[in-house]
């Protein structure tokens, strides 16, 4: 709640008291950075999404083992991603580090501060985090002309998306992150919020929890229309594990064989790549709205 | 023919430290020798049943409650429906399926799960003759969590016979631990008790490495699956893999009920035990075996549920006594009421959300142990 605050009021006026180049991260701390970073460690593949969209491709010093897009981050060199090594850190010479506040290990942070390197952590909870974030960046690595044009075609298209299936009414959907136990997308997380723009209804809406344990009464109970089984290089449903649905064929979804996956690098991942999540989601949700338009509108 | 015990100090340790305390040795003995006379056939008879009531009576409570509410008429209704209608005409209405498909299989496989884990918790304490043993101890758990590990790490998600292949995978993983332990019981001629301890807690701790290692190089989202699954978690089992799991498990438990005359002889001593003609390596290496395959299924159908096989044991015998014959039904019976009580609490309290349910026995069998700890204390001083 206070993260969302600052998150608004970063864009506001009055913050006089702060000078320009002192920015406010996700984790509420105060981080000044006198000039635009020339050595950058990127601690998530979202936030190597982001850079890379930023056009900062010389600026990346560093990124995580499991950063594979854009395909020149394969080039990069490799730095853990939930642990990453200190020394193989330090040996990149950054003088600025991105990383997810949520998987961040707090000694290395620490260990950074100790070092007077900068940390800027983010956190997406919410889409416009997503744009807020890129924002940021862009005014750190002055590059603001960039990160506004990205930011405005995300917008676009995030309402363009949405438009298009606002006509087709809500389908209940529900998003599987993890069968055994079944873990899904609550209140709280940027997914949920997706789920609501592509033109779906996330059946665990009730839940307090962003990546609540769903008990399988409440879905039977809810009866999705829509499975949605995230699909990817690292992670994912396998096919023969959404066979096991299969099983419940009390579900609306499972009697009208809608099982449908979406990549998981485009969905799971808070950075630019959302906007094309979304679209992949939209289409699974509902089809029908992109029947005379079978391509991917943009790449 | 069992014949009259005297209670055996060794394995009731936590009574022994407490005990010497506050009263003088002899006093603690007569204590136990009083009970243990008393375990006439009316008192087995009558605490059994009054237990199997409690337990029935738990499980229908539990399979009421749930997301939604199901009221006893209507309960009995849909069972007697699905009972009578032809198989394969499964009823079609959302109640019927929440309770026959997620809610009775769950409770079936919490409350084999927890009696499963209190009977071996028993055996163990009783054959290694140490307070702190249970189900875990072998290794053989942690043996099924790397092998669930090693499945999500190269992304096995197959499904054998529609049944998840994590279970497999895991009782493969536990396999492997038995294989190390059986090659240990037949390599020395006789087992040291010791060496069984020392080596499941080697090899626990190699696994456990192995476990952290996998998580540590999965990509998070990943590890978060798989870190659920460790913390312990009953989900519905498809019909097929619950009645294997309940049939194995039943035999298992038959096995194990069938030697508490035994178990008694072993906690007086091993010595003791050769001495009136008790072939106690035999005994040792076929509980052991039985036990480690017992757990590794429990395991790969419930995640790790710690707890349960540690603490049930030690608070049944604090009110029932230390003697087998009575102690390893009773701890049967409230092994697998308690996990069910406590499975209820982990997917009712935060519904539609669920809490880990090895939580959930830790924080409520806790304190309760703790009570009967100091009430223990209080009434023997």
């Amino acid at each position: 709640m206070k993260r969302r605050q600052q998150g608004i009021l970063t864009g506001m006026p009055f913050m006089a008291n702060i000078t320009p180049r002192t920015f406010v991260d996700d984790a509420g701390r105060n981080i000044y950075i006198a000039k635009a970073p020339a050595r950058v460690v990127s601690l998530a593949p979202s936030i190597t999404e982001m850079l890379f969209a930023l056009g900062l491709d010389e600026d990346i010093a560093g990124v995580t083992e499991f950063c594979n897009y854009p395909p020149a981050a394969l080039t990069k060199p490799k730095v853990g991603y939930a642990r990453p090594n200190l020394e193989s850190l330090l040996a990149l010479k950054p003088d600025f580090v991105v990383a997810p506040q949520e998987f961040l290990r707090a000694e290395i942070l620490a260990k950074l501060d100790e070092l007077k390197i900068p940390v800027f952590l983010l956190e997406a909870k919410t889409v416009e985090d997503i744009l807020v974030q890129i924002q940021n960046l862009g005014k750190i690595f002055n590059r603001t002309p960039v990160s506004d044009r990205l930011t405005k075609a995300m917008r676009e298209r995030i309402s363009e998306i949405s438009g298009r299936v606002a006509a087709s009414g809500k389908r209940r959907v529900l998003y599987v992150l993890n069968s055994h136990p079944l873990i899904t997308v609550g209140p709280g997380s940027y997914i949920h919020q997706m789920i609501g723009l592509a033109g779906g209804l996330n059946i665990a809406s009730g839940t307090p929890m962003p990546y609540p344990r769903l008990s399988m009464e409440t879905v039977l109970g809810e009866d999705p229309e829509v499975l949605i089984f995230p699909v990817g290089s690292l992670e994912g449903i396998p096919k023969s594990e959404q066979q096991e649905w299969n099983r419940w064929n009390g579900l609306s979804a499972v009697r009208h064989r809608q099982f449908r996956d979406v990549s998981s690098d485009a969905l799971n991942r808070p950075g630019p790549r959302i906007v094309e999540g979304l679209e992949l989601l939209a289409r699974a949700i509902h089809p029908e709205a992109f029947a005379d338009d079978p391509v991917m509108t943009r790449p | 023919m069992m014949p009259t015990l005297s209670h055996p100090p060794s394995s009731q340790p936590t009574h022994m430290v407490q005990a010497s305390n506050t009263v003088p040795r002899s006093q603690e003995i007569d204590h136990h020798t009083f009970q243990q006379s008393t375990l006439t056939t009316k008192r087995w008879l009558t605490i059994i049943i009054f237990l199997s009531a409690v337990s029935v009576a738990t499980v229908v409570l539990c399979l009421q409650f749930g997301t939604q509410y199901i009221g006893l008429g209507e309960m009995f209704g849909i069972i007697w429906r699905t009972i009578t209608s032809f198989p394969g005409t499964a009823d079609s209405d959302v109640t019927a399926t929440i309770l026959m498909q997620v809610r009775l299989p769950r409770v079936l496989l919490g409350f084999l799960a927890g009696a499963s884990l209190a009977a071996i918790g028993v055996t163990l304490q009783a054959l290694l003759r140490n307070a702190l043993a249970d189900p875990y101890v072998l290794g053989v758990s942690s043996g099924a969590a790397l092998g669930v590990s090693v499945a999500v790490l190269f992304g096995v998600g197959t499904t054998i016979l529609s049944v998840s292949a994590l279970p497999l995978c895991g009782f493969l993983g536990s396999l492997m631990a038995l294989a190390v332990i059986y090659r240990m019981a037949v390599s020395y001629d006789r087992l040291p008790i010791h060496s069984v301890l020392l080596a499941g807690v080697i090899l626990n701790a190699i696994f456990s490495a192995l476990i952290m290692f996998i998580t540590s190089i999965l990509d998070p989202n990943r590890s978060f699956g798989m870190m659920a699954w460790l913390m312990g978690s009953l989900t519905a089992p498809a019909l097929p893999a619950l009645s294997v799991f309940s049939l194995y498990v039943l035999l298992g438990l038959f096995l194990l009920l069938r030697h508490v005359g035994v178990l008694n002889l072993m906690a007086f001593g091993e010595d003791a035990a050769r001495s009136l003609g008790i072939d106690t390596e035999r005994v040792k290496r076929n509980l052991l075996l039985l036990s480690a395959l017992m757990t590794g299924a429990v395991v790969s159908f419930s995640g790790m549920i710690g707890f349960i096989g540690m603490v049930i044991p030690h608070a049944v015998r604090m009110v029932f006594g230390a003697d087998h014959r009575l102690l390893m039904p009773a701890s049967v019976l409230i092994g697998g009421a308690f996990l069910t009580v406590a499975d209820t609490l982990a997917r009712t309290y935060a519904a539609p959300s669920e809490l880990p349910v090895g939580i959930v026995t830790a924080l409520a069998g806790g304190p309760f142990f703790v009570y009967l700890l100091v009430w223990r204390k209080d009434r023997m001083s």
